[in-house]
């Protein structure tokens, strides 16, 4: 295993830790900028990719995440919590249950699905163990993470950041799996970022719900 | 040429030597550690503070004073914290805690056994401690008992994560392992199991983000276990409580922080002394930086740090399984 490679493992890890830390954040404050600083670890990864692979696109993918992600999706987030209750927060979160719930979740669901569906691919990447396709597990984690933020908490504000933590785990998958071309990539972030905006206007509407609640009529 | 001794008794002398050092060492060094932070920390917080050897001190005090046994404590109360002293004894000998290399007794257990062994010992410290027939302690072992489940499965996940580096249960090959091959200290599997036993070290040996000895009611843990002890049984309490930590902390630096600078030679292995003074003089500053950085985290707050601490080992203990 090269630096290269180590320095992929290292940072997506820290990728899966900050999904982690959003899932035991209370305030919602602090739910926002763990998702930015997941979206810059995500775009360091798109910059070693670049370096590694000589390729423009990935550079320009890594300053499209910063730019939408880390700082409009954030700016759009932070402007809809109200004014005066910069301090709004979820409470009774059990944090220690949450968790172990959360590691049963993740741990069947990765490991089935990637036995499955993801062993046997060959990645095309300069990954030195060609073939081997353990990276996509973090993808993966973060994908079963944001699922599981949307399901666990009542907050609106929450269950977007679930979602943009789900879009941020395709993007992952994206540049691990196969080049996408850049001009979809792009158009996947514009959407996200147009949701975000309509989404937080829900959140005027409706401040927190039940998940099941819409599907009761 | 066999030296005599070798001859008659049939004897390794060397690793004879070994066996005694380190486990006297590890007995007698044991309260020192607590001493020096306990200075240090004055000194951070401009206080005069103890000497280092108040640890000592204190424990001749106990040991001269009478032992009250209080009525309706039953014989598990009495001689347990012989056994608690008797259980660490034993790790002190199957971990490598001083030498780097096997000595007798080693072969009795593997790393997985010392994990188990701790866990034995604060099972029995906890029956006793229930035995004791008192309230408050009942109070106490069922608050310690509500943190025990998290912090023990971490323990166990976290040994079982460093046998995974080398296929072993081994922790002297571990560390040769570890020493020759130095990328492997920055392998996902083995900063992660380095956190989490960090985490977890914090833990088990009360220190402040968790646990407050000088709030005695409101932070206790593992003190509310000792409520109803005494005299010379408070003493052996005490002196079992310094060489868990001992072991802790010596197994945190050198399988999991600083494996390198054991010598394993005779007679250089009595180096090893200076050196295990060294790295735990490092451990220590860490411990006094955190201790007087960070605020007591509420008691509720506890599970959710061993928690974490839980998450980290599984999650990477799983993670290393699929990553090269």
């Amino acid at each position: 295993m090269n630096y290269a490679d180590s320095l992929i493992y290292l940072i997506s890890s820290l990728i899966a830790v900050s999904a982690f830390y959003i899932q035991g954040q209370e305030f919602i404050v602090s739910m926002i900028r763990g998702q930015s600083v997941q979206s810059v670890l995500i775009a360091v990864v798109a910059f070693i990719i670049a370096w590694e692979e000589r390729s423009y696109d990935f550079i320009i993918l890594g300053a499209l995440i910063i730019i939408l992600r880390a700082f409009l999706v954030n700016y759009f987030l932070q402007k809809r919590i109200p004014k005066q209750k910069s301090y709004i927060y979820e409470g009774k979160v059990n944090l220690s249950y949450l968790f172990l719930v959360d590691l049963i979740f993740i741990v069947i669901s990765v490991f089935i699905l990637y036995s499955v569906a993801f062993s046997g691919i060959v990645l095309h990447s300069f990954l030195e163990n060609s073939g081997n396709s353990g990276v996509l597990v973090f993808p993966l984690t973060l994908f079963f993470q944001g699922l599981f933020l949307i399901a666990s908490r009542r907050t609106t504000f929450t269950q977007i950041i679930g979602y943009v933590e789900e879009e941020n785990s395709l993007v992952l998958f994206a540049m691990f799996l196969l080049p996408i071309p850049i001009i979809i990539e792009a158009s996947v972030f514009l959407d996200v970022l147009a949701l975000v905006v309509i989404s937080s206007i829900v959140v005027l509407e409706k401040f927190t719900h039940e998940p099941v609640e819409e599907l009761r009529g | 040429m066999t030296p005599p001794l070798n001859r008659w008794l049939n004897v390794d002398v060397v690793t004879l030597l070994e066996t005694l050092t380190q486990y006297f060492f590890v007995i007698l060094s044991a309260p020192l550690y607590a001493g020096i932070l306990a200075k240090l920390k004055a000194m951070v917080e401009s206080r005069n503070g103890p000497s280092i050897f108040q640890p000592y001190y204190d424990l001749l005090k106990l040991f001269n004073k009478v032992t009250i046994i209080p009525r309706g404590s039953g014989v598990f109360f009495k001689y347990m914290p012989y056994v608690l002293f008797g259980i660490y004894s034993l790790i002190a000998l199957i971990i490598p805690v001083l030498v780097p290399v096997p000595i007798y007794l080693t072969a009795s257990g593997d790393f997985l056994s010392g994990a188990i062994l701790f866990s034995l010992a604060t099972f029995l410290k906890t029956t006793a401690a229930m035995n004791s027939g008192s309230n408050y302690v009942a109070l106490g072992a069922s608050r310690a008992m509500s943190f025990n489940f998290l912090s023990e499965g971490t323990l166990i996940t976290v040994f079982i994560a460093v046998s995974l580096l080398t296929a072993t249960n081994n922790p002297y090959t571990t560390i040769t392992f570890l020493t020759s091959n130095s990328l492997e200290n920055i392998s996902l599997v083995h900063i992660f199991s380095t956190l989490a036993f960090f985490m977890l070290f914090f833990y088990e040996t009360g220190k402040i983000p968790l646990e407050s000895s000088g709030l005695q009611e409101l932070g206790m843990i593992d003190e509310g276990l000792n409520y109803e002890y005494s005299g010379k049984l408070l003493a052996v309490v005490k002196w079992s409580s310094y060489i868990k930590q001992y072991l802790l902390g010596s197994v945190l630096l050198n399988v999991f922080l600083i494996p390198w600078g054991l010598f394993s030679t005779s007679p250089i292995f009595l180096l090893d002394i200076p050196v295990m003074l060294a790295k735990w003089s490092i451990l220590i500053f860490i411990v006094v930086i955190v201790e007087t950085s960070l605020a007591k985290l509420r008691l509720f707050r506890v599970m959710d740090y061993l928690a974490i601490a839980f998450t980290f080992s599984i999650l990477f203990l799983i993670f290393v399984e699929v990553i090269p």
